[in-house]
């Protein structure tokens, strides 16, 4: 018998949890001495969950996510993920950046390629090329595989990233800023193209995404994470967003939850943890 | 097919039913010709000016600097004639700078083969950084003809020896570009590699070299120009063949014609052995 999951409860693990953050604090070294980026996180985070961590520049949302991709090790606590504390970076999270980090050197079919190769060593080429093809497809980047990364736009530089965090099939997914340097109707589309990615796979997939967008956060999130200023950042209001899916983005808008909670963030944001 | 070709360089004979969509290719391509012609202009009004004054110091000197008419007889008999072999004080240039260049190439390639590998741990291992930059940093201002003591003590023969000073000559610029290369691998691209869980293997062959091969190629570039620079040295300090020992035998002969004539060819050659890897630099350049 399971007991009852409390969400905001990470000193016991749950089957039902996708990530945990027990009791993290992440400093780094620097000439001027220590600088502590976060502290005392708890999070819990369930499977199959969009969670948006929001805050101002600098608050160290960038260096939890890490934590969770296993880029950064905490200085104290730790992130588990199914009954394992974190340490390293592996196929189970895949993590697009905040600079797209496409390889220049290689065409937009080889970038999704190496990462699929690298992560499915046991499957055949042709199986490998295969997936490669199904999320190229997906994103709408058939017809542009065999180009640069330099010759393509801002949005398929992202639809490449997130197509290659895809591919690897995991479990969870870190976005790092992902649409941060787009124009907003680039972005409203990749919104809709990354919930219908999330929800052909059952909505299994644990998302969980950086960003400084309020309207964003409320329109892929489940649940949004507030954070402090930095430094010594922490959580300080988590905000469920109870609005059914599927979302369509101008009825949603439109909405009174949607209102609401744009509100709430927003004083957040501008006055209880103004910068 | 004839009017083909005229169409392309005579915009009168331009037909209406074409006219306008070739019209831009075609004003871009009479873009590109007068640039080249205005190029070639201009460098050969350079080249005429410098033949001028060379001509005017020679005759101020009362024609102990040879003119140029005289020297470029010289080079021209020189060239036209660039293999005979009448024993050891008495080679065609042709073969004279044959022995350079395999010198040179000799020296050139052990050096890439050792500055490479050594300059990508420097690079990517702060700890080897830390250990060996100080030695690189000192013997890096070392002119390498010091060397050629030690290259003779070693190799017991001063052909050898020309290649050994050749070979530290060439290592340093390779070996630091390559480290720097290496060691400025931005952290988006590292991360990428972490995180899909590329092994050592791909990394290195699918993400740091691409990434440090434009800077590899720079190194080298700089490389074969000191080389080149500092065989004319050596070979005048180690004899006997190569066009270093030319120029000091031209010397001793006292014909300063065939000294200018091989700074020439000196130039010349340094010119495409540079060009050579600037056109290698922008082959391999993912931008």
């Amino acid at each position: 018998m399971e007991t009852p999951l409390d969400i905001n409860d990470t000193s016991v693990y749950h089957s039902e949890l996708g990530i945990q953050i027990r009791n993290v604090d992440i400093s780094f070294p620097t000439p001027k001495g220590i600088y502590t980026a976060v502290k005392n996180i708890n999070l819990n985070i369930k499977s199959g969950e969009i969670v948006s961590l929001i805050g101002h520049s600098g608050c160290g949302k960038s260096t939890i996510l890490n934590a969770i991709g296993g880029l950064v090790k905490p200085t104290k606590g730790e992130v588990v993920v199914k009954y394992k504390t974190i340490t390293a970076p592996g196929p189970d999270r895949g993590i697009v950046f905040q600079h797209y980090s496409l390889l220049p050197w290689m065409s937009v079919f080889e970038n999704i390629y190496q990462a699929v190769d690298s992560v499915f060593p046991d499957k055949s080429k042709s199986e490998k090329k295969e997936i490669v093809h199904y999320y190229l497809q997906k994103v709408g980047l058939m017809n542009h595989k065999d180009k640069s990364p330099q010759q393509i736009s801002g949005g398929m530089k992202q639809r490449t990233a997130i197509a290659r965090a895809f591919a690897i099939n995991p479990n969870i997914l870190l976005l790092d800023e992902p649409f941060g340097a787009l124009d907003a109707l680039t972005k409203s589309s990749l919104h809709e193209e990354l919930t219908a990615l999330w929800s052909s796979d059952e909505q299994k997939k644990t998302i969980v995404m950086v960003t400084h967008d309020i309207e964003e956060a409320i329109f892929l999130s489940d649940k949004i994470v507030v954070l402090t200023n930095g430094p010594a950042a922490t959580i300080g209001e988590i905000i469920p967003v109870n609005i059914p899916r599927p979302r369509e983005k101008k009825t949603f808008v439109a909405s009174p939850e949607y209102k609401a909670i744009r509100d709430q963030l927003l004083y957040l944001l501008m006055e209880a943890y103004a910068a | 097919m004839k009017t083909m070709t005229l169409k392309s360089f005579l915009p009168g004979l331009t037909d209406k039913s074409t006219g306008a969509a070739s019209a831009p290719v075609f004003s871009q391509s009479i873009y590109i010709v007068k640039q080249t012609l205005t190029n070639l202009f201009l460098s050969l009004v350079g080249i005429g000016l410098f033949l001028l004054m060379w001509e005017g110091i020679s005759v101020y000197l009362d024609r102990n600097l040879p003119g140029p008419l005289a020297t470029l007889t010289v080079l021209w008999s020189m060239i036209s004639n660039p293999w005979y072999d009448n024993g050891p004080n008495d080679k065609g240039i042709g073969l004279q700078l044959m022995m350079s260049i395999e010198r040179v190439f000799k020296g050139f390639s052990i050096a890439t083969i050792l500055a490479i590998p050594v300059g990508v741990l420097l690079g990517s291992s702060k700890l080897f950084y830390k250990m060996f930059d100080p030695i690189v940093q000192i013997l890096k201002p070392v002119s390498p003809l010091a060397w050629f003591p030690i290259g003779l003590v070693a190799l017991k023969n001063a052909g050898s020896a020309t290649v050994f000073i050749i070979f530290i000559t060439s290592l340093w610029p390779t070996l630091i570009n390559t480290a720097v290369g290496v060691a400025s691998i931005p952290d988006d691209f590292r991360n990428v590699s972490k995180a899909f869980g590329f092994s050592p293997f791909r990394y290195i062959t699918k993400v740091l070299l691409p990434y440090s091969v434009p800077h590899i190629i720079t190194g080298l570039r700089l490389s074969i120009g000191v080389a080149w620079l500092v065989i004319v040295a050596g070979e005048m300090l180690s004899g006997g063949t190569g066009i270093g020992f030319f120029v000091w035998d031209s010397w001793n002969a006292l014909s300063l014609e065939k000294v200018i004539s091989a700074i020439i060819i000196i130039g010349t050659v340094g010119l495409l052995l540079d060009r050579f890897f600037l056109f290698l630099g922008k082959k391999f350049s993912y931008k």
